[in-house]
């Protein structure tokens, strides 16, 4: 039997190996500083799987680095092609103008999953997070889920993906019982809005499925066509999380997912223990 | 050529669920629109607002159709189709997430065509998805335009008119599955049959089972039904009382049949 059929789990835990293991600093000395002092997102690339991304409008200030669309064809089979159609609705400008407003060297990426075809949405949405962690996306941010009880397991799988890979999933929850896939997974960072107005405030909340509160009522957004309007919704909250996990990615390359939650959540608002 | 019949006893359970089918129609009338027109009521009271909807996806072509309105500015609603890839109630339709966007009609993107339509142009509008609990996914949108006491809306209006919202996707479920039995009784026909029935005499089967329930509507037993229809809003007190008349002359007819 050759070594390579052996699963070497315990590998990184060999006396060689072992010292390369480093772990981050005591939770009690992690402050905001820390996590995002200094930081501007440069080196990151962010996806936004929604509507588009309008390149030009000037809240995205030129950060967006590709654009693509995911097409049904006759059969119904997703394909990703390049995508000149800008924004479909203004809604994914809005989440790429909230993440540039906290971390404004961040790279945008644009997957855009909504069309005209309503058909396919689910496998659309699920082809578009497939080819974000294919193509080097550290943080994804995702303003919609899917309410189809048939794409639970290929949902799971792309957010077990993500995981493995250290790509930080950002998803709106959504407040429709049922299913909302990927948001409910307990990989993913569930976002759900507050009021308080301030971009940098945020709540970890120890009873899941949503684990994180960030600002999403009345909050200014770019909008299609070069415009702004003022919206609620946790489509708002989660890209303010997402627009904080680019920095903490921008300043801590390694992070894994796992620790990223564990130093967003030694960082929030909520009042110590 | 003569046409193939199912099994007798499989066709006797599909006519008596087409006969249930055709008499529960009767007794209810139209509870969809009635149940919706309840919800947007209801909606657009307690909010305050100018005006609340509900639009259902409908197919060929795909559209969002605005069934039932309420409040001083929503009558203009009605009977207006709008494509699901457009406008505010598209986007929460297309992504089952509820939006509020409020100075609507200074973003561009605001479809003020659709607006013109329908007479009125909103300077704040909330969306929320209706979602049904069991497999069909997100079936239409129930709007808000312009809660008079505040120019925007709260986490809590958000909540509010998901809890509305879930009211109307569920009556919505409940009669779809009404509505959608005669489909079923082709479907199963149809499979009963394999091959050799065609469409024309599957449709004569189905209208041979419901058609026995007497196709004249003055019918006496269309009357019953018609009376028993307007005892649903009784309490169950006065129900149980007219049952156990109905009870009564039940057991009173069944010999009385018997010697006819």
């Amino acid at each position: 039997m050759t070594d390579a059929l052996v699963p070497a789990w315990s590998e990184p835990f060999s006396a060689a190996a072992r010292d390369r293991l480093t772990r981050l600093p005591p939770l009690e000395t992690i402050d905001r500083d820390w996590a995002f002092g200094g930081a501007t997102g440069r080196g990151v690339r962010v996806a936004i799987l929604d509507s588009g991304l309008e390149s030009d409008h000037p809240a995205l200030h030129g950060r967006v680095a590709e654009s693509v669309a995911v097409e049904l064809d006759k059969a119904g089979e997703p394909h990703v092609v390049a995508d000149d159609h800008g924004d479909l609705f203004g809604h994914g400008t809005a989440c790429g103008g909230i993440i540039l407003g906290l971390a404004p060297e961040a790279e945008l990426v644009s997957v855009r999953v909504l069309g005209s075809d309503l058909r396919g949405k689910g496998p659309a949405f699920a082809a578009g997070l497939e080819w974000a962690l294919e193509h080097g996306v550290r943080v994804a941010n995702l303003s919609l889920s899917s309410k189809s009880e048939a794409m639970f397991g290929v949902f799971h799988e792309l957010a077990d993906a993500a995981y493995f890979r250290n790509v930080l999933l950002v998803c709106a929850a959504n407040n429709v019982p049922g299913p909302s896939y990927p948001s409910l997974f307990s990989s993913v960072l569930s976002v759900a809005a507050h009021d308080e107005p301030d971009p940098w405030r945020f709540y970890y909340n120890p009873s899941p499925p949503v684990e994180f509160g960030a600002w999403g009522v009345d909050v200014p957004i770019a909008w299609r066509d070069g415009g702004m309007t003022v919206a609620t919704g946790n489509s708002f909250a989660a890209p303010h999380m997402a627009g904080l996990a680019a920095l903490l990615a921008s300043k801590h390359p390694g992070l894994t997912p796992f620790e990223a939650k564990a130093i967003l959540a030694a960082v929030a608002d909520n009042p110590r223990r | 050529m003569t046409t193939p019949t199912p099994d007798p006893a499989e066709l006797q359970v599909l006519r008596a669920a087409a006969r249930r089918a055709s008499i529960a129609r009767r007794l209810q009338g139209d509870p969809e629109t009635a149940l919706l027109q309840s919800i947007v009521d209801a909606t657009v009271t307690l909010f305050d607002a100018e005006a609340a909807s509900i639009a259902i996806f409908e197919r060929d072509p795909d559209r969002l159709e605005f069934r039932v309105a309420a409040g001083e500015q929503g009558a203009g609603a009605i009977g207006l189709s709008v494509a699901p890839s457009k406008g505010i109630a598209g986007f929460v339709f297309s992504t089952g997430q509820p939006l509020a966007l409020s100075d609507v009609t200074s973003d561009p993107r605001f479809d003020r065509k659709t607006a013109e339509r329908t007479g009125y142009v909103p300077r704040s509008i909330a969306a929320v998805p209706l979602v049904e609990q069991h497999g069909r996914g997100t079936v239409g949108v129930l709007q808000l335009l312009d809660k008079r006491s505040s120019p925007t809306f709260s986490l809590r209006d958000m909540e509010l008119l998901g809890v509305f919202a879930a009211q109307a996707a569920a009556a919505i479920h409940a009669t779809r599955i009404q509505r959608d039995l005669d489909e079923l009784l082709h479907q199963a026909l149809g499979r009963l049959a394999g091959d050799e029935l065609d469409a024309a005499a599957i449709e004569a089967i189905v209208s041979a089972a419901t058609d026995g329930l007497d196709p004249d509507e003055e019918s006496p037993f269309w009357t019953l039904v018609d009376r028993l229809a307007r005892l649903q809003s009784l309490g169950e007190r006065e129900l149980g009382l007219v049952g156990d008349l109905l009870e009564v002359l039940v057991r009173y007819a069944a010999p009385t049949r018997r010697r006819a």
